[in-house]
């Protein structure tokens, strides 16, 4: 008896440690291993439970729409009176934020479920796979900007890191062109350099680095993916400056930036394509041509300016300088004898000759030398 | 435990899983109750030290498919957990329900200590204030909705003798 209950409880133990062991070994896994591993749980195990909590998403999202329907509700009920008005407001926003009718093709609607419900694992499930022509490496983009990359692809669902995951990356730059870095996440500091300030609700803002010394940004101006990082593509709004973060590099800037995408409002997502993402998205977000487009306007008016006042400039000197010379000619020529004495004057010694005062000569470009 | 107890485990641990992710979502709190922690202290005070080791391992590995970093760090604290309760239970574990919500705050702080110390996410003062503060208030959450749920189900349940 005795010995059956210590086999039973080595058993247990030997069980303990296999289940210990395949749990490191789990966590040392390199990832074309783990993946298809926990590709396989998802696929099968976890599949059932996705669908209930995308269920459930869609329960809250129905019941926060309701909720927002009867404040609508109410507040058009005390402004009856503007309801017209209110009516063609909401038609234009509408038309305004309609991305998907800017993009028109290749994007994939998709339901952004958080991962495990864990607040720190930056990374959503969408409800939309590889049947649904999501691909590795497709962007995730909302209305308001950048949200993430697309990670890890199943048939019916997909992985992406948001914006806040410490591997997210994009190159970026300011709506002007002027000032170009990479956008990352903004990590706390640890150790000495750890700033006394910096709060858990910071983690989410981004940080814009390596903008050359000599560009500056103000607070409040839009950074945009660049295109120049080879995934995302030139003109999608990434955040919005704060300020700039005083780092120990002295040659180049750092810049806070608050994102475009509210983390809060992840909710519903537009999936691109490769095809889509790489025929370029600069007119979609609308501002990026049209500051691009002003700012070339400006540079180009700018320019004939300065040609004007370069060219006036010129002109001015050429004048000043025909004057020095024909001065100079006229004075050559009438005091041709007295060169000798300038000769004579820098002997030591020599004896200084008092020199008539001289003719004032006629100059052809001045009004009041010479009249007939 | 007989094959009717058994049922009513798998039964009562399914509910609490479907819990999980229905009601979960739907509360969207910032320290949101995990009854997958819960479901596994029903079943591991049920079973032998080594299959709640198991279950704890299956559940944690599930979870873990969910997320991309850290894979596996859920499994190996569901398995400490889930092995530890059972041994707890037929050391000293009284079947009182405050003290069931104790154990119940013990492990999910221990579950929630050792995903933030294994996925390396936070380091110094912020991991210190997300065990400190936010890992203790979910854990006290998750140990609340435990002994409601005990105590909604105490009829029901027939705990395994110490």
């Amino acid at each position: 008896m005795a010995r059956a209950a210590r086999f039973t409880n080595r058993f247990d133990l030997v069980l303990f440690g296999a289940c210990i062991l395949l749990s490191l070994v789990s966590m040392v896994l390199p990832p074309n291993l783990r993946e298809p591993v926990a590709g396989s749980l998802r696929r099968s195990l976890v599949a059932p439970l996705v669908r209930l909590q995308e269920g459930a998403e869609r329960w809250r999202g129905a019941y926060l729409t309701a909720e927002r329907a009867e404040l609508r509700r109410d507040t058009l009920a005390l402004a009856a009176a503007r309801v017209p008005t209110l009516e063609s407001d909401n038609d234009r926003l509408r038309s305004l934020l309609g991305l998907g009718a800017k993009l028109q093709w290749g994007f994939i609607p998709a339901q952004a479920l958080q991962g495990r419900g864990r607040i720190d694992d930056f990374t959503i499930t969408l409800s939309a796979g590889s049947r649904a022509g999501i691909r590795e490496r497709s962007l995730v983009v909302a209305p308001e900007g950048v949200v993430g990359m697309v990670q890890t692809v199943d048939p019916t669902m997909s992985l992406a890191i948001l914006y806040a995951h410490p591997d997210f990356r994009v190159s970026a730059m300011s709506a002007d062109g002027s000032a170009f870095g990479i956008v990352q996440p903004h990590l706390a500091k640890t150790g000495a350099a750890a700033p006394q300030s910096y709060l858990a609700s910071e983690r989410w803002l981004l940080e814009l680095r390596g903008v050359p010394f000599r560009s500056t940004l103000k607070p409040g101006a839009v950074v945009y993916s660049s295109g120049m990082g080879g995934i995302y593509p030139r003109g999608i709004p990434v955040g919005v400056v704060l300020g700039e973060v005083k780092t120990a590099e002295a040659w180049a800037r750092t810049y806070l930036l608050r994102p475009a995408v509210n983390p809060a409002e992840i909710s519903a997502v537009m999936v691109l394509t490769p095809q889509r993402a790489t025929s370029g998205l600069t007119n979609v977000w609308g501002e990026i041509g049209a500051v691009d487009s002003a700012t070339k306007r400006i540079v180009t008016a700018g320019d004939s300016l300065a040609r004007q006042a370069a060219s006036a400039e010129a002109a001015a000197r050429r004048a000043a300088i025909d004057s020095a010379v024909r001065v100079y000619r006229d004075s050559a020529g009438r005091e041709g004898a007295t060169t000798a004495d300038s000769i004579a004057r820098m002997v030591p010694g020599a004896p200084v000759v008092p020199r008539p005062a001289p003719t004032p000569a006629p100059r052809r470009d001045t009004t009041g030398g010479v009249r007939p | 435990m007989n094959w009717s107890a058994t049922i009513r485990t798998v039964l009562l641990c399914s509910v609490l899983v479907f819990l999980h992710y229905t009601l979960r979502p739907l509360l969207a709190w910032r320290a949101s109750p995990d009854f997958l922690i819960i479901a596994l202290l029903l079943a591991a005070v049920r079973v032998r030290p080594g299959v709640a080791a198991i279950i704890g391992f299956i559940v944690g590995l599930a979870s873990d498919s969910l997320a991309l970093g850290a894979f596996g760090a859920g499994a190996l604290a569901m398995t400490l957990i889930g092995f530890s309760w059972s041994k707890l239970k037929a050391v000293f574990f009284a079947d009182h329900v405050l003290l069931n919500g104790f154990f119940l705050f013990l492990g999910k702080w221990i579950y929630e200590v050792v995903m933030n110390v294994v996925e390396r996410r936070m380091e110094g003062a912020e991991l210190l204030v997300q065990i400190v503060v936010w890992s203790s208030l979910s854990a006290f959450v998750t140990a609340v909705a435990g002994v409601l749920a005990l105590m909604a189900l105490r009829p029901v349940l027939e705990t395994r003798a110490a």
